[in-house]
């Protein structure tokens, strides 16, 4: 279906000739796109400069110094500490995950805007989206609509809790989809009160990937079958399955898991331990009694391993606390890496915890070629994640172009794609749907 | 297969999965639960190592007790064969020439020891897809690295910006990492056969879960862009330390919030001090990015829970478009009202164990006759075998009993 696409010239990609709507948002949503598009999908983000979805491109539209300066240490950071004339074009959230992507502008609150959108369903063959079912509602995407415009089309719906359900308008981000599935509790310390309990958003990654394993499904379905699909895949209810077996150790054997922190359920050592250096880890995990006689040996402790307390598994578990003091005390004072590195040698499970410099350094990706450097019009050259897997066929899978800048692919949206003349691009554009700025008035 | 005569997205597509232990194995049965017909080989006798994982039923032990085996198996066809032995090796090599897909999740070297690299494999069937799932790739330095899934998520770099920063960083728990690995393969696995089914070309797809974790969404790959635009190395956040941002004590537990300046008007109204608003102080973005007004909202904020149960606290913040959620435990999760008005955990029969309880699917097909996902149990070990031979090779009762006897299957 696609022609000419900018992001991808690679007419042998998997998923070339597939166009997607984007209607995403923050993270989940963006990302199931980015594995389409990364695969040679055609990925038409439909913004709107009269509108600014906290959180996709940065926290504002305009941020003031200080959200701007607090958000270096949550990767929220702005390409040289500055927000710039178009802040939205230089957030590092929204140029992570928007790479490969197109960017066209509409308001969808306008007659003519609701025209373009509906041309647009029609020549497209899937649509994503991931917000509040209240605001689709008032927009008028829905299935019954947009299957009468293409009735091959698969629309993928995934708000956080799912269109029905007491739930259904729920605003919540990923970490608070998480607390309510049971998560922060058994990931949390077992020795801080739950109000420490960590926030992180591994429901937005496991909703992104169930997305597109479900976009990717509904196109089989419609090439089998002639007919779309409607499919709907709440954030929620792709992450709860991740938590398959505490569920049913409740459901069935009715124990209840809690406060874990980095232990496993049986065995030991296995935890996480300080290193020589500003805040530098290394995991430690061995599931056999040879990985944990090397781990002895390389510490130089060959007498560890006949201590009554630690002789095997099941006392080394009982005594888990005294076993990490000593590990850590002997930890501590060496290098991450060269323990890391030491005792791989031996096959014992370590690896560090690594931090962004780690990753941009370490030998395995760099042989690999994880990373891909791409130039962005506003903000320079920087290195983006290629794939995190790899094709044995395909060279080109993976991180091509930039994110795009707002507005960036108008033309040939309005114009190749949909086939609008010159004339009426001047009009969408005096009439205020096409730009590249968002309007003067969202702070 | 299993599915019977019903159209699902994956029906037709044939699948031989070699995949033991977890990410492998959740990743097919989600082309099982949607519609593909999954033939899993398992080693005679043994079968799949899961087999005895925990948890299982009531703690019983047993080749047929474990849950997690039952949770990752669903739909699937089980038979054994023992792909060390010639015989075992030809007939993969011909069930192979049948299918579209081959999943694995051995050591990276281990397909090619056997003589069953993708090489050898599509040769005879050059539409075929190849998945193989391993913790680091099957190439660079570390492939034959040892790791247990602490050490891939450790190393994936998630883990350094989760927790309390003056304490270690924190695992994301249970078998998240496999799952979410699992489910990556799939949705690889899914995009080959769209490609395949396209052009008539296959493929080998390479997936390594320290790769996965590190160009994942949660706080990686934005993170990674962020220290380059700023040189910054992120941090554990300190608790409470963003405007209306923690986790609070409430009568019966604790509830977690996250709004920021931006949006802290919205919590403002949800704690009674809309007043606040009007002040100069408040009453701008920038001037709520004034380090001193943390404190002060937290002083507003704590007894305002202190006062509230969980479900006060959650009514209150959907109200007011707070984005927050109690903190649960399983318990709360299987009686939440809305997980119930979703029927989001359900039933399914096992021959020996009974009724057995599982999450349900990560989506939902708007069919008339389907959703997706129905479930039929995880196989017995060897279910399947006979079936299977006569339906793809024609195997004859009498083959079939002398590759018992010479323990091929």
């Amino acid at each position: 279906m696609t022609a000419n696409n900018p992001t991808n010239p690679d007419d042998s990609l998997p998923l070339k000739g597939m166009r997607i709507l984007d209607i995403t948002v923050v993270w989940a949503g963006p990302y199931s796109t980015m594995q389409l598009a990364d695969w040679g999908a055609e990925v038409i983000r439909i913004e709107s400069t009269k509108y600014f979805a906290a959180t996709t491109r940065g926290q504002m539209a305009r941020p003031p110094q200080g959200v701007v300066d607090g958000g270096t240490s949550t990767g929220m950071g702005y390409a040289w500490r500055e927000a710039g004339e178009r802040p939205w074009n230089r957030h590092a959230i929204f140029n992570a995950h928007a790479r490969n992507k197109l960017s066209m502008t509409v308001d969808l609150t306008k007659p003519e805007g609701q025209e373009v959108f509906e041309r647009l369903v029609e020549k497209s063959d899937g649509l994503i989206e991931n917000n509040l079912p209240q605001s689709m509602d008032k927009q008028g995407i829905g299935w019954e609509r947009l299957s009468k415009i293409n009735p091959k089309l698969v629309m993928l719906r995934m708000p956080a809790f799912g269109l029905g359900g007491p739930y259904r308008n729920y605003r919540t981000w990923g970490n608070h989809m998480e607390s309510i599935s049971g998560h922060p509790l058994i990931r949390t310390y077992p020795d801080l009160s739950p109000e420490y309990a960590p926030a992180g958003v591994p429901a937005d990654a496991a909703g992104g990937i169930g997305a597109a394993l479900g976009m990717l499904m509904g196109r089989r379905y419609v090439r089998r079958t002639g007919k779309g699909l409607m499919i709907e895949a709440p954030t929620a209810e792709n992450f709860v399955p991740l938590l398959g077996d505490f569920v049913m150790d409740y459901s069935m054997n009715g124990r209840l898991w809690t406060q874990m922190g980095n232990e496993h359920w049986y065995l030991a050592p296995h935890n996480v331990y300080r290193t020589q250096g500003e805040d530098a880890w290394v995991t430690i995990a061995c599931w056999n009694e040879d990985q944990w006689k090397s781990l002895c040996e390389i510490m130089r402790m060959k007498d560890l391993a006949n201590d009554p307390r630690f002789k095997d598994n099941e006392s080394r578990y009982k005594n888990r606390k005294e076993l990490d003091a000593i590990i850590s005390e002997w930890s501590q004072d060496r290098q991450a890496s060269w323990i890391m590195d030491k005792l791989q040698l031996e096959k014992v499970p370590s690896g560090i915890v690594m931090n962004e410099r780690d990753a941009t350094e370490d030998r395995h990706l760099h042989e690999r070629e994880f990373f891909s450097s791409i130039e962005h019009p506003e903000v320079g050259t920087h290195k983006h994640v290629r794939t995190p897997f790899k094709s044995g066929n395909h060279e080109n899978v993976g991180a091509r172009r930039a994110a795009p800048t707002l507005g960036e692919d108008n033309e040939y949206v309005y114009k190749t794609v949909l086939g609008y003349t010159d004339q009426e691009y001047a009009d969408f554009e005096e009439k205020g749907h096409i730009g590249t700025e968002f309007d003067p008035s969202i702070p | 297969m299993v599915n019977g005569s019903k159209i699902l997205p994956m029906s037709g597509i044939r699948v031989l999965d070699l995949t033991w232990h977890l990410a492998g194995p959740y990743g097919t049965r989600l082309l099982a639960d949607y519609g593909a017909d999954v033939i899993k080989i398992e080693r005679p006798s043994e079968g799949d190592p899961s087999r005895e994982m925990e948890p299982l039923f009531k703690d019983e032990q047993g080749p047929e007790k474990s849950l997690l085996y039952q949770y990752l198996n669903t739909n699937k066809r089980s038979i054994t064969l023992n792909l060390k032995s010639r015989e075992g090796k030809r007939i993969f090599l011909e069930l192979s020439s049948h299918v579209d897909v081959v999943v694995e999740n051995f050591s990276p070297d281990v397909m090619g020891r056997l003589g069953l690299d993708y090489g050898v494999l599509s040769s005879g069937n050059p539409g075929l897809v190849m998945t193989s799932i391993s913790n680091f790739g099957s190439t660079g330095p570390y492939k034959n690295w040892q790791a247990s899934e602490l050490t891939t998520y450790a190393m994936g770099g998630a883990m350094i910006n989760t927790g309390h920063p003056e304490k270690p960083p924190l695992y994301i728990g249970g078998h998240i990492p496999s799952f979410h690995v699992g489910t990556v393969s799939a949705a690889a696995t899914a995009i080959s056969i769209l490609g395949a089914e396209k052009s008539g070309q296959g493929d080998h797809i390479d997936l390594g879960a320290f790769q996965i974790w590190m160009g994942a969404i949660d706080r990686r790959q934005s993170y990674l862009m962020s220290h380059q635009y700023t040189g910054d190395i992120s941090t554990r956040p300190w608790p409470a330390s963003a405007l209306g941002t923690g986790i609070w004590q409430c009568i019966d537990g604790y509830f977690m919030t996250a709004v920021g300046v931006g949006l802290f008007p919205r919590m403002a109204n949800m704690i009674g001090a809309s007043d606040l608003l009007n002040d100069k102080n408040w009453s701008t973005a920038a001037a709520r990015s004034d380090p001193e007004r943390l404190d002060e909202s937290i002083a507003l904020i704590v007894p305002w829970m202190l006062e509230r149960t969980k479900a006060e606290a959650r009514d209150a913040a959907q109200e007011h478009g707070v984005y927050g959620g109690p903190i649960n435990s399983f318990e709360d999760l299987l009686n939440d009202p809305h997980f119930q008005h979703r029927e989001f955990f359900q039933e399914v029969d096992h021959p020996k164990m009974g009724p057995i309880t599982y999450p349900s699917a990560p989506f939902k097909l708007h069919l008339d006759n389907s959703k997706g996902n129905e479930k039929i149990a995880a196989p017995l070990l060897g279910e399947h075998t006979e079936e299977v031979l006569k339906d793809f090779l024609g195997t004859s009762a009498s083959e079939i009993k002398k590759l018992r006897e010479g323990g091929v299957i």
